[in-house]
């Protein structure tokens, strides 16, 4: 029945996050000495008694356990992440203005390497077993274990810093008030690189799970059927098999993004691209704990999001799941 | 969504050489991930030995180029980067071998307990081997070893506790079909417990398994030991080839030409102990793994 499995997925997330919301709610509670250091940044050890005992009923950390947790709870409900340290912000705030250049970065990289994956993984297994193959093969392998921020780096040296031909850092031109087509050439030529790594190290994942799940597909029996009545191999590939092989793409396609959203921190590292992973890079230098947080707890959600998405979608695509009882 | 075309496709993902049986024998792929391993842990082995210099001591001016003296020159404090790269062989592989081990441990007990009293334990273990699957690592184990504080046991921890997920669940799969064979019938019939079962007559059996999989952990443990060094998380006593990366990256080693020895090595052979790794995992994989043969 389809609200089964709704309500299997539903668990399942909320399971998640429940998991990154205790985890930061715990953190700075379990760490040997006060939490304040913690909530409120280094400052605490320069105030007075008076202040500190303030400071510490206002985080609420004179009551029980379980209120501070209704505590936290109702603020996270309001959107309240707490203040950086650093830029003395609230954290929504900051996440929200670099969230869009994370969403650019990761889901254009992600649809681009979906595409070249299925393709490049169609290829390989109509030349199953054949030199194509086996060096597609060796070369997803390698590509995949090649550490995405020193290829970033390469890129950097070779394209940017070497040749010239794409900017070093940033995300677009700071201070030529662009407007119009200029400004978006000018950020799509910011994009190119980061997203050429991201892509890039994305790309093995979706290849290798194509190729096998397109193999499968092709041990099936109907398939036999097909190729004994006569029906041309291309026709096989392209209508019989690639409908069915594409259904695990979809599922994986969701299962990755939390590797990628992974891959594209160190990238977006490397490129000073303003994104939320340069956040967190920012945040951990800093020491910046609520920014931190507040960023893991983010991006646990965008992830859920973008898999409930995907659920919704799925009963759309694979009719035994609509049917199934 | 559905479970079993998703756990069959992540174990797809894991092994992606399981059309080579085919046409190629998988020795070749598992040798050549064995000799890349031979070499790195012969390089670790004879450090002391082998360097031209102590890494630790300046040796030359900052930023040489490759010369006689220094075959891949120097970095932004004068130390030699061939010796450097030589013991960070030492600092990546423990680490990644440490890590492997935690998380197999983890990996192997929770799989095998879930696949043998199956039931609401098994459905618990298993939403917690999905929970840890789809939250973002990176961002989890940042945050993670920001608050525990960089250190070598720090990290070995971090990484174990994030990686067992997927060792749980193949090892799971394994414990359900040897489960369903007689001889586990007959010393239950015989009135063993179940903590004598698992340990003389489940695990036996995973064991192998487990082996590949904990192979395929190092090589993913090494690649996040990497990154984490890489954003200045690392055991700041030891320099990996991720802290070499770092230091790189700080003095913008890329924007000049100095990229070409100080960026270009330690990145090759962070990915050449990945593959040594990956290669020999998948090779065993296919051979143990009786899912995947045919």
């Amino acid at each position: 029945m389809l609200w089964r499995f709704f309500a299997a997925k539903g668990v399942q997330y909320a399971l998640v996050l429940l998991f990154a919301v205790t985890l930061n709610f715990a953190l700075p509670r379990m760490m040997p000495g006060s939490p304040l250091v913690f909530l409120a940044g280094e400052d605490v050890g320069f105030m007075t008694e008076a202040q500190r005992a303030q400071l510490y009923s206002a985080f609420g950390l004179d009551r029980p356990v379980w209120r501070q947790y209704a505590i936290y709870l109702g603020n996270l409900a309001r959107g309240d992440l707490g203040h950086s340290f650093q830029q003395g912000r609230p954290v929504v705030e900051i996440i929200l203005s670099r969230l869009r250049w994370t969403v650019l970065l990761v889901g254009i990289s992600l649809l681009l390497a979906t595409l070249i994956g299925i393709a490049w993984g169609t290829a390989a297994a109509w030349r199953r077993g054949r030199p194509l193959d086996l060096a597609s093969l060796g070369g997803a392998m390698l590509l995949e274990s090649t550490p995405s921020f020193w290829l970033a780096m390469i890129f950097i040296a070779v394209f940017a810093a070497g040749r010239g031909w794409f900017p070093v850092f940033g995300a677009m031109t700071p201070g030529a008030g662009l407007s119009g087509p200029a400004w978006i050439f000018d950020v799509a030529w910011h994009l190119v690189l980061p997203l050429a790594t991201l892509t890039l190290v994305t790309i093995p994942g979706m290849f290798l799970i194509m190729r096998y799940s397109l193999l499968t597909v092709l041990g099936e029996q109907y398939i036999s059927t097909a190729r004994s009545k006569g029906v041309a191999e291309r026709r096989i590939m392209f209508r019989h098999a690639m409908r069915n092989a594409l259904l695990p793409v979809s599922t994986v396609f969701m299962l990755n993004l939390g590797y990628i959203v992974s891959g594209a921190t160190v990238i977006e590292t490397v490129f000073s691209y303003p994104g939320l992973g340069r956040l967190l890079f920012e945040a951990v230098l800093a020491r910046d704990y609520p920014v931190l947080q507040g960023t893991f707890f983010i991006v646990t959600v965008s992830v859920i999001l973008a898999n409930i998405a995907a659920d919704l979608v799925y009963p759309l695509i694979d009719p035994r799941v609509r049917h199934a009882r | 969504m559905a479970e079993a075309g998703t756990s069959r496709v992540r174990e797809a993902g894991g092994a992606p050489v399981t059309a080579l049986r085919h046409r190629v024998r998988l020795g070749s792929v598992g040798a050549v991930g064995l000799a890349l391993l031979a070499i790195l842990v012969a390089a670790g082995a004879l450090a002391p030995w082998i360097v031209p210099y102590d890494p630790e001591v300046t040796t030359g001016d900052p930023f040489e180029p490759p010369s006689r003296a220094h075959l891949l020159g120097t970095n932004d404090v004068g130390q030699d980067l061939l010796s450097e790269l030589i013991y960070g062989v030492r600092i990546s592989l423990t680490i990644g071998f440490l890590a492997a081990v935690v998380a197999i441990s983890i990996g192997t007990v929770i799989g095998m307990v879930a696949g043998y009293f199956g039931g609401w334990v098994d459905a618990a273990l298993m939403r917690l081997v999905d929970v840890v699957l789809v939250v973002p690592f990176l961002p989890l184990m940042l945050l993670l070893a920001a608050y525990l504080g960089p250190s070598f046991w720090n990290i070995i921890l971090v990484i174990g506790i994030l990686v067992w997920a997927r060792p749980a669940r193949v090892i799971r799969a394994q414990v359900l079909s040897l489960t369903s064979l007689d001889f586990i019938d007959a010393a239950r019939a015989l009135g063993a417990s179940p903590g004598r079962i698992l340990r003389r007559h489940v695990l036996p059996g995973v064991l192998s398994l487990s082996l590949a999989q904990f192979i395929l952990a190092a090589s993913n443990a090494i690649l996040i030991e990497a990154s984490l060094s890489f954003l200045g998380l690392g055991d700041p006593t030891a320099k990996s080839w991720g802290s070499t990366l770092y230091y790189a990256q700080v003095r913008s080693a890329f924007l000049s030409g100095t990229w070409k020895w100080w960026v270009l090595p330690p990145g090759l052979l962070i990915t050449a102990a990945v593959l040594g790794f990956a290669f020999t995992g998948f090779a065993l994989e296919e051979t143990l793994n009786p899912r995947l043969r045919r």
